[in-house]
């Protein structure tokens, strides 16, 4: 490892015939920072994973929370529509969905607990447990397997000394194993929070955790 | 333009501006001709725009290869019920990734197609079922959507043609089956991602109950170019029967891997060789599997005959797919890289069919012992007629998938299957 | 006029209603398609797969339960194609079953077994680990094997669209996907759970009362009528060793559907209760003491003889049409009087919102229909008590059929010139009775009982009678004759045919109209009483 200042290898600029920086590529430039409130209704669903911590006891939905999800629920026919992305809300400021989380969540849309349990074990983003601060994703499928993605993985759990699916002692990472992310073209790919890490070698495993670590505190 | 890599053999029609971060601004968009398409297709007319895309001869980019004009004219006239046009952008198919790269660089090539579209079938709202893990993507759909809806290109009376268009992003929340046009309106109606039975097909009864829609992002991105400068002109591109430009995403043991714009039609091994610059480390080439991992593979003997449109892929006994080449070179380890790909359908099979849910994981536990040197010859012939019962057989195409790979692999490459199985001993090394 | 398609099913011609799917249109030419996910009470997933048939022309198997006919199809469901698919469907399921059906409480009626048996595989070719889920507690009488599922989810769906109460999902997907509830919800608070283990076609879903109580080959399956309210679903019981051990709904789309509510089904314990009045006992003067029927009648007409010209009676709504017509009879023939029953009433009706024919009344007795409908008086209060201080004290002829008399005292009844009880049980009321006449249950005999909108329906007996007790139509009818009101009646069928040329309500009725799905009575005819 060299002592050179982190540079992420993860936003593909770093391959390939173009000189742009990260914001570029990513698009934080352009988009900014999204307002808490959900901005305009047409794009309140979609969200910018945003909150650094979350708070398993956070009240859900108040204030700017409040109006994003009144937002959403206008724009779709039905109230149960608003089902995933009112998950991904609540998931946003909780951090993962408990059985309370899911029961409010039943509660706000008219549905039962017990329907909207069967929705969010469906889906693989909603965490049905408490994660690490960085939820380290490492596609493992084909594209990324050929490119050598198993040795990512060993070095993401070796660095954080867990199994897969642990979450590690100091509470930053869990490490888990992750289908396809369509980001074929630039192997390894590994998605931490919200955020596509590509060109992962095993090499740049720890420095990208000491990133980490050090971005959240 | 493609992105990371350029190559003089693309057409750049779709993929022009990528790797330009100012395409993303309306602004931009706009001064290089952007909405023109629009303000022209509410000219046209909504059966002025099918006819038009319908003449282009444009096939569904997500995989099936459906022509996307004839699928528009399913949809009914006079229902008297709304319709809605889905645009699937839940992009998860092994070796894909086009849809990203295009709605994070060109947003409102996207989104202008959308309107279109929608302006075609009669719809009033449009929803961009997003895929849950491309957050960086969905906030920049969000902000285009936004930014577009600022300048009236979006809502109440576009350009005062009294049309009144709506868009939503929508993100999923981590489901392949989602991408499964009815597992995708299950999914958008909060419901579990399961595909429905068809019939009734969508253009029937759709998301919501109602008649709709549904397109790939990269069919929706080239509706404005077909409708600004006509059918014909995309019908020069490509071949006969599989016209245009399609976006490559070659991935695997290349040295430029990444995303292509080239005619349809394109020989596979000018791809890897000329556009990709070679294959990795100069070694030679054992397998390609040419349109994402449903597709069978094919060995190196095939690849060299194959030409990538739809026909042509057919010629060689697979599938053009959403034309995600996965190139494998001699190190490859063919079973691993299969079961691997049968762990993902198991893992995404949506667990209502029973041939998929037990099938699909059954399989992939004899492809495991088969590697972990426990294998027995009996196992081959249990996978091929398994496997088998399983095309078909199921509501949706997954179960297929599972198939493909296996099926395929045990034919071309049986002798690496006795090699684990004979001695224990795993060919390749990743 | 429906408009029919005519379709060729296993080479055998048939017309069908349009929109007839293929499954049920293969029913009516007698072939059974195989399916679990399929229940024609709820809507068709097609998941199972089971049900793919082969349809001529078709680029694949069609699912059976939703691909509807159309004129001129050739379908095969029994071609090699189509049992190929079954068998490979088969293979599937068995790839993570237990297998453990020796101590199944499903074996002998399931499912997955029935089909393997008859079509699957004679060896399966599945090495690996078996998943397992384990067992979980649903609540109510639900109890969960989640390695025997199949999958289909008919309890899901039951619960979501029959009950409407979404208490059960699929939780997970693929092959890890099981069913569950809440958390720790469960079932309890619902009222019709119980149809979740009827409809599961394997072992999954099992009831804790039944739980490994008998085995099903060793079940005697009688159809009956549930006597816990006055809806009158239609039942079985299932019995061995002379005692009831379940009930299970039995299809009636006019009044149950394929359901029956939680309360009705378990409450058939009190059929199987002992201490049975078993023989005819008369009491004072001579002869008296325990004796055989021709004694006991003989005196009971004697003692009557100078009696005459006031009778009161109580009657129970438990009694069948044919006893409470032979009771009239009798009254009628001992020189008339009032006839009074008692009935529990609940607060609330429970509807089944998905089938809302199918309510659980809040009048809690099988037969005030036919009661009310032979003009006897409901007395009495909500409980079933009180209400009979005119007739504890009548000095003339006193008779009690079926009613228990629990709440009453013990000197009921000590007035009476002749006190006549009835009854199945002994009672501390009928200390004073002159006359003790040991009658069948409901489940021991045949009958009808009236349900709330007049349908009259059969029951059979399922049980065998305990020592002489014999039903109180018999009895009563051949009182009734021997005093010149009609002629002796040595069926329930003649019995009910005397019933019909006497009351107005049933008349023009027989059994043979009236058969397993029942009647419904002459409406003209105004109900008495509550």
């Amino acid at each position: 490892m060299s002592d050179a200042p982190f540079r992420n290898p993860g936003w593909a600029g770093n391959t390939g015939e173009f000189d742009l920086t990260e914001e570029q590529v990513r698009g934080d430039d352009f988009v900014g920072e999204r307002p808490k409130d959900g901005g305009h209704p047409s794009g309140a669903g979609a969200l910018p994973y945003m909150l650094a911590e979350k708070e398993p006891e956070a009240e859900l939905f108040e204030g700017e929370y409040q109006e994003r999800f009144e937002k959403i629920l206008t724009r779709y026919p039905t109230k149960q529509a608003s089902l995933l992305p009112t998950l991904g809300l609540a998931q946003e400021l909780r951090g993962y969905l408990s059985p309370e989380t899911m029961d409010r969540c039943a509660e706000l849309l008219d549905l039962s607990p017990a329907y909207v349990r069967g929705v969010a074990t469906f889906y693989t983003m909603y965490n049905k447990r408490p994660v690490g601060r960085h939820l380290v994703q490492v596609c493992t499928n084909i594209s990324c397997n050929l490119a050598g993605a198993d040795e990512v993985v060993d070095a993401f759990l070796r660095y954080t000394d867990t199994e897969l699916g642990e979450t590690s002692e100091d509470g930053n990472f869990t490490v888990i194993e992750a289908e396809c992310l369509a980001a074929c073209g630039f192997p390894t790919c590994v998605q931490i929070n919200s955020r596509y890490y590509e060109n992962v070698t095993p090499a740049e495993v720890p420095k990208l955790c000491e990133h980490l670590k050090a971005e959240g505190e | 333009m493609a992105y990371p890599y350029v190559s003089d053999h693309e057409i750049r029609i779709v993929s022009k501006y990528f790797g330009d971060p100012k395409q993303r601004r309306v602004e931009t968009y706009v001064e290089r001709g952007g909405y023109k398409a629009l303000e022209k297709a509410f000219e046209m007319g909504p059966q002025g725009v099918i006819d038009e895309v319908k003449g282009s001869g444009l096939r569904g980019r997500g995989g099936a290869g459906f022509p996307t004009g004839v699928k528009w004219s399913f949809m009914p006239k006079d229902s008297g019920k709304p319709h809605y046009l889905l645009c699937n952008a839940d992009e998860s198919e092994p070796g894909t990734f086009k849809d990203r790269e295009l709605m994070r660089w060109d947003p409102h090539q996207l989104i202008e197609g959308c309107l279109i579209g929608a302006y075609a079938i009669g719809a009033g709202h449009v929803y961009i079922y997003c895929r849950g893990e491309f957050f960086e993507v969905n906030q920049i759909l969000a902000r285009a959507v936004e930014d577009a809806y600022a300048k009236g290109y979006i809502g109440k009376d576009i350009f005062g043609s009294g049309n009144d268009l709506e868009v939503t992003v929508h993100q999923g929340a981590g489901a392949y089956i989602c991408g499964e046009e009815t597992g995708l309106m299950n999914s958008l109606e909060g419901k579990r991602g399961q595909p429905r039975v068809k019939p009734p097909f969508p253009a029937a009864v759709g998301a919501f109950g109602m008649p709709s829609t549904i397109n790939n992002v990269e069919t929706l991105a080239a509706v404005p170019h077909i409708v600004e400068n006509g059918g014909d002109w995309y019908r020069g591109f490509g071949t006969e029967k599989s016209p245009g430009t399609k976006m490559f995403c070659v991935s695997g043991h290349v040295n430029k891997p990444g995303n292509y714009e080239l005619p349809l039609g394109f020989p596979l091994m000018k791809l890897i060789e000329d556009v990709c610059g070679g294959m990795r480390d100069g070694r030679a080439l054992k397998a390609v599997i040419p349109g994402g991992s449903s597709v069978p593979i094919i060995d190196a003997e095939e690849s060299a005959r194959c030409n990538l449109d739809y026909e042509g892929c057919i010629e060689v006994g697979t599938m053009l797919g959403c034309a995600s080449v996965i190139v494998m070179d001699e190190t490859a380890d063919i079973v691993k890289q299969v079961r691997r790909m049968v762990d993902f359908y198991a893992h995404e099979s949506c667990g209502q069919c029973t041939p998929c849910r037990e099938g699909s994981s059954w399989t992939a536990q004899i492809l495991k012992r088969i590697e972990e040197g426990r294998g027995t010859e009996e196992d081959l012939d249990t996978l091929m007629e398994m496997t088998q019962q399983m095309v078909g057989t199921t509501i949706c195409v997954l179960s297929d998938s599972v198939a493909a790979p296996v099926q395929s692999s045990i034919e071309k490459f049986r002798d690496e299957y006795l090699a684990l199985i004979r001695r224990g001993e795993r060919v390749g090394a990743a | 006029m429906a408009e029919m398609v005519t379709l060729t099913i296993d080479g055998k011609e048939v017309s069908v209603r349009k929109g007839t799917t293929i499954l049920e249109a293969a029913k009516q030419v007698g072939e059974e398609v195989p399916h679990y996910c399929y229940h024609p009470g709820l809507s068709s997933p097609a998941m199972c797969r089971m049900c793919l048939v082969e349809v001529e022309g078709a680029p694949k198997p069609m699912p059976g339960c939703v691909t509807t006919v159309a004129e001129g199809q050739v379908v095969n469901t029994q071609s090699g194609e189509a049992r190929h698919h079954r068998q490979g469907v088969l293979e599937f399921y068995l790839v993570n079953h237990p297998l453990d059906c020796p101590i199944c409480d499903m074996s002998g009626e399931c499912y997955l077994q029935d089909y393997v048996h008859a079509e699957g595989r004679k060896h399966g070719r599945g090495r690996e680990p078996k998943r397992v889920f384990g067992r979980d507690d649903f609540g109510g009488d639900v109890l969960f094997y989640g390695d025997r599922c199949v999958m289909c989810t008919r309890c899901v769906r039951f619960m979501s669209e029959v009950e409407q109460d979404h208490r059960l999902t699929v939780v997970e997907r693929g092959n890890r996907s099981v069913i569950d509830t809440f958390f720790d919800e469960g079932l309890d608070g619902t009222h019709f759970h119980g149809n979740v283990v009827d409809i599961c076609p394997v072992g999954a879903l099992v009831s804790k009362d039944f739980l490994h109580k008998a085995r099903a080959w060793d079940l005697t399956h009688t159809p009956s009528i549930c006597t816990s309210c006055s809806q009158g679903c239609n039942i079985d019981h299932h019995t061995r060793d002379n005692l009831v051990q379940r009930l299970k709904p039995r299809e009636n789309l006019d009044v149950n559907g394929w359901w029956i509510c939680d309360y009705g089904r378990h409450n058939y314990e009190w059929m199987n209760h002992g201490d049975r009045l078993e023989a005819p006992l008369v009491r004072g003067g001579e002869p008296s003491g325990a004796m055989g029927w021709g004694d006991a009648l003989r005196t009971l007409l004697e003692r009557a003889a100078d009696k005459k010209g006031s009778v009161k009676a109580v009657a129970s709504p438990f009694a069948s049409n044919e006893s409470l017509g032979a009771l009239k009879r009798l009254v009628d023939a001992l020189g008339g009087g009032d006839i009074v029953y008692r009935s529990p009433r609940a607060e609330d009706e429970v509807t089944l919102e998905g089938f809302p024919t199918l309510v659980r009344r809040k009048d809690l007795s099988p037969n005030t229909g036919g009661a009310g409908r032979l003009g006897m008086k409901r007395v009495g209060d909500d409980e079933g008590h009180g209400g009979l201080e005119n007739v504890a004290n009548h000095d003339g002829v006193l008779i009690v059929l079926g009613d228990g008399l629990l709440d009453q005292a013990e000197a009921f009844g000590a007035d009476a010139g002749l006190f006549v009880y009835l009854g199945t049980h002994g009672s501390a009321a009928a200390a004073e009775a002159d006359i003790v006449l040991p009658i069948t249950s409901h489940a021991e005999m045949e009958g009808t009982f009236t349900n709330y909108e007049g349908r009259v329906q059969r029951f059979w007996p399922s049980l065998d009678a305990p020592g002489m007790a014999r039903p109180a139509w018999l009895v009563l009818g051949a009182l009734a004759a021997e005093l010149g009101r009609g002629s002796v009646v040595k069926t329930a069928a003649e019995a009910f045919a005397a019933l019909a040329a006497e009351a107005p309500a049933f008349s023009g009725m027989t059994y043979d109209d009236i058969g397993t799905r029942g009647a419904v009575v002459n409406e003209s005819v105004s109900l008495t009483g509550d």
